[in-house]
């Protein structure tokens, strides 16, 4: 009997946020989990908020989180976490990219975007624990800002919280990129897992 | 071990796929021999899945010109004993009414499907219409899945029953099927093909008032006869609970939530639930034996009060004293969740709550007013950016020499360009349906007097827009048609089209212009201009709005995420521009204001390109007053 684990990802068009549930679902299914998910495509996606869910477990019928249920709310961008808020339960834990990416409509004076510290402030209001890590600056260290999003990959891993072995997901990576960007990868998983560690 | 793929004869292995993708499945492991649509978010992967694999299975996929078309070809595969199927999303089939109608009457030979993707939330669309309501019009039988395996399952023997009645079957599916990720458990895939033979049948194939009046009775003993038969099918099963005072019915995937819900109450020994796979027709005999064994009903489904009206029907007709609940306490607008099916639940069976939603409630709208607003938006060096603004210069100045009170009409039209209906461009008037901006155009060039822009894309021309671009011909509106023509159906992942040169499988083929469609039906006033040409492109579309009578003007740039791709194949660099700050005025924000790039923003107080997002279209340097936008240097 596997322990229900819900995971939502969230960011925004082009980060590779569907790719991450992508590599989690693959690799659940490797290791002989039960999974479920379920994402928005198309006209949503174009520039705009990004959110994929998986969810393991023997229990696990649905394709959305219910409401409190988010065991872990990774997020590529801090603003897009407050969107996700009301998934949050004080035993969920928060895994947060500090890069910021701006609307347009921020720009053009439509709207305004919060401080980290506001983000930060309403989010503990919700969750017991936040992780932040500038998933940016750590992906340019192992290579390619291109990489971000294994960066936060390996922050999830870190918490140990998914019933995913580390084996799993790496080969998953390893299988998904070509040969010659799999190392920059791989690394970059690593820097996130052994970041989140260090931050936990 | 060779890789488990989408098309591996594997049975009892478990694969990871998208609900499209386990209904593609399901369509090879019956064996489909020709599928047939018109991409349509949620509906696209299913056509894309089996395109890629036709040539390998020795079977038929095509990108059809719309949905009426698609469904046709694959009726016709049907009337031929092949087994046929075609997939659309929920407003596609409005599109294939019309012979969907009669398909009821002709029924199938070789099994035939309808896969009708609905979006509740209308996530992707411009409307959510529950299309069981089209399917009881029809007399349709419609399979709804309540999980992506279910999808799988019902997709492979729908053909079955489909053949075993001689009739046609639609497979319900919403966007939490076909754009949900599962593991999925394989079948045996069916390696029969059947050549087809058409047989000369008149009263059968030739509708005249004599053929209607002849099959329409047919038609209702088959449906009779599935009537009977889907109190058996396994899709829908009956629990009762001893002593259950509420019975649940949960259709599709409703049911999903509804077990969770119970559980999470902790209620799942005393309800009884009915699990429904067969909306239309409902299995009456489960339903009359819930009815007879509880005090109350909840009948759980999304969008409309589909199963909810039949039961309370069944109900009035067998005279069974239950009180039965439905959309007074499910919500008849958007996607149910778990949450909501818990508290419609709870209400009844007066539980506590799991969860203190109220207290997430007040969270959610105390975030609220933090939130930045994050409109989807057209990509960094998107023609269409170009494109409206031409449209929106060239048609000011008509409008500004024909008087104040004057302003331009923009009919839109379904497609990436349909974004530009956001703010800073604000450049789409209407969004109706496939076809509907030229359409429109038609009828406002009848009472007003304003410049009238009307403007779709490549596919969508293709797809419905050639009548009415015909009637303002024949009728003489005066009106301006865009096709902005970015060589791609860009929206719903890049599908080809009859402008692309090559078909779902990948085979090259005659390329069809927009611009000698405009012609042969009569254009008098017809040009092809470049968007990032802004000059030319605004004069031109000016001289159309000028010209006496229906004018056409293609836009032609390819599609800004093909072309970054194609460049990043080719090892082509791309070279973005950046703003000169010594020449920025940077309380102008022209570039911000007009254009709407994700690639310009911001930074304290100053106008910045972000390099790593600039395409270097160069659109926003053709405008900026104070030419501060420059190249790098390579």
């Amino acid at each position: 009997m596997t322990k229900e684990f819900n995971v939502l990802i969230t960011g925004v068009g082009g980060q590779g946020v569907i790719l991450m549930s992508e590599l989690l679902g693959k690799s659940a299914v490797k290791d002989g989990l039960r999974v479920r998910g379920s994402e928005i495509l198309g006209m949503a996606v174009r520039g705009g908020s990004v959110t994929s869910i998986i969810r393991i477990g023997d229990d696990v019928y649905g394709p959305l989180i219910p409401m409190g249920k988010c065991h872990a709310l990774v997020a590529m961008e801090p603003s897009e976490a407050l969107r996700n808020i009301a998934h949050l339960s004080k035993s969920s834990l928060v895994i947060l990219n500090t890069a910021v990416t701006v609307p347009f409509t921020v720009s053009v004076g439509e709207s305004s975007y919060p401080s980290l510290e506001e983000i930060l402030g309403q989010l503990s209001k919700a969750s017991g624990r936040i992780i932040q890590l500038d998933a940016v600056q750590i992906a340019q260290e192992a290579g390619s800002r291109l990489t971000t999003n294994i960066v936060m990959l390996g922050a999830l891993f870190g918490t140990e919280l998914p019933p995913i072995k580390v084996a799993t997901i790496k080969e998953s990576i390893r299988e998904r990129f070509p040969a010659k960007a799999a190392p920059v990868n791989i690394k970059a998983f690593d820097l996130g897992y052994e970041a989140c560690r260090q931050a936990l | 071990m060779k890789e488990l793929t989408i098309s591996s004869d594997a049975p009892g292995e478990r694969l990871f796929v998208l609900g499209n993708e386990a209904i593609a499945r399901g369509a090879i492991e019956a064996g489909v021999q020709v599928a047939a649509a018109y991409p349509g978010t949620p509906s696209s992967e299913i056509l894309e899945t089996l395109a890629g694999v036709a040539k390998e299975l020795d079977m038929y996929a095509e990108w059809s010109t719309n949905e009426k078309v698609a469904f046709e070809v694959a009726l016709a595969a049907s009337i031929c004993g092949v087994r046929a199927m075609a997939s659309m999303k929920h407003v596609g089939v409005n599109v294939a009414h019309d012979p969907l109608i009669t398909a009821g009457y002709i029924g199938a030979k070789g099994g035939l499907v309808l896969v009708s993707a609905d979006d509740p939330w209308a996530w992707s669309s411009q409307n959510e219409q529950d299309n069981r309501y089209i399917a009881l019009q029809g007399y349709i039988p419609v399979l709804e899945p309540s999980s992506v395996q279910e999808a799988k399952d019902m997709m492979a023997d729908a053909f079955k029953l489909s053949e075993e009645f001689r009739h046609l079957f639609m497979l319900r599916s919403v966007t939490r099927i076909g754009h949900a990720r599962s593991d999925i458990v394989l079948g045996e895939i069916s390696k029969e093909r059947r050549k087809g033979q058409f047989t000369k049948d008149r009263t059968w194939l030739v509708y005249t008032p004599r053929e209607a009046r002849i099959n329409k009775p047919l038609m209702l003993e088959r449906f009779e006869k599935i009537k009977k038969r889907v109190n058996t099918l396994v899709y829908n099963q009956l629990k009762l609970a001893d002593g259950a005072r509420l019975g649940i019915v949960a259709c599709g995937l409703s049911y999903s939530y509804a077990l969770e819900a119970v559980k999470w109450l902790g209620i799942e020994d005393k309800v009884s639930i009915l699990k429904i796979g067969t909306p239309n027709p409902l299995p009456e005999e489960l339903v009359i034996k819930l009815l007879k064994s509880v005090k109350e009903i909840l009948v759980v489904e999304e969008l409309d009060p589909f199963v909810e009206l039949h039961v309370k029907a069944i109900a009035g007709e067998h005279n069974i004293p239950v009180k039965i609940h439905g959309k007074d306490l499910v919500p008849v607008v958007g996607e149910l969740s778990t949450r909501k099916v818990t508290e419609a639940i709870a209400r009844l069976t007066k539980s506590k709550l799991p969860v203190d939603f109220a207290q997430l409630d007040k969270l959610e709208q105390e975030t609220a007013p933090l939130l930045p607003w994050r409109p989807p938006a057209l990509c960094p060096g998107c023609s269409h950016r170009a494109s409206h603004y031409a449209i929106r210069v060239a048609s000011r100045r008509v409008a500004r020499d024909r008087g104040q009170e004057v302003e331009p009409i923009y009919p839109g039209d379904i497609g990436c360009y349909s974004l530009a209906y956001n703010p800073p461009q604000e450049a789409v008037d209407t969004t109706i349906c496939m076809g509907g901006s030229f359409g429109i155009a038609n009828g406002l060039a009848r009472v007003v007097d304003a410049p009238i822009v009307a403007h779709l894309g490549d596919s969508t021309f293709f797809h419905a827009g050639i009548p009415p671009l015909i009637n303002a011909v024949y009728n003489k509106a005066n009106i301006t048609m865009v096709i902005m023509d970015n060589s791609a159906t860009a929206m719903t992942g890049f599908q080809p089209h009859p402008g692309t040169g090559y078909t779902a499988m990948g085979d090259e083929t005659v390329q069809l212009k927009p611009e000698d469609i405009a012609k042969a039906c009569g254009v008098k006033f017809v040009e092809v201009v470049d968007p990032f040409d802004l000059k030319k492109a605004t004069e031109t579309i000016e001289k159309a709005i000028r010209f006496d009578g229906p004018a056409v003007v293609v836009s032609r740039r390819l599609c800004a995420m093909i072309e970054q791709r194609e460049k990043r194949k080719r090892k082509e660099k791309v070279i973005p521009y950046y703003i000169d700050q010594d020449k920025c005025n940077t309380k102008c924000n022209a570039c911000i204001e007009l254009l709407g790039c994700p690639a310009i923003t911001k930074e304290d107080g100053k106008t910045v390109i972000d390099s790593s997002l600039c395409t270097g279209c160069g659109i926003c340097a053709q405008i900026c007053p104070y030419k501060a936008i420059i190249e790098e240097k390579e």
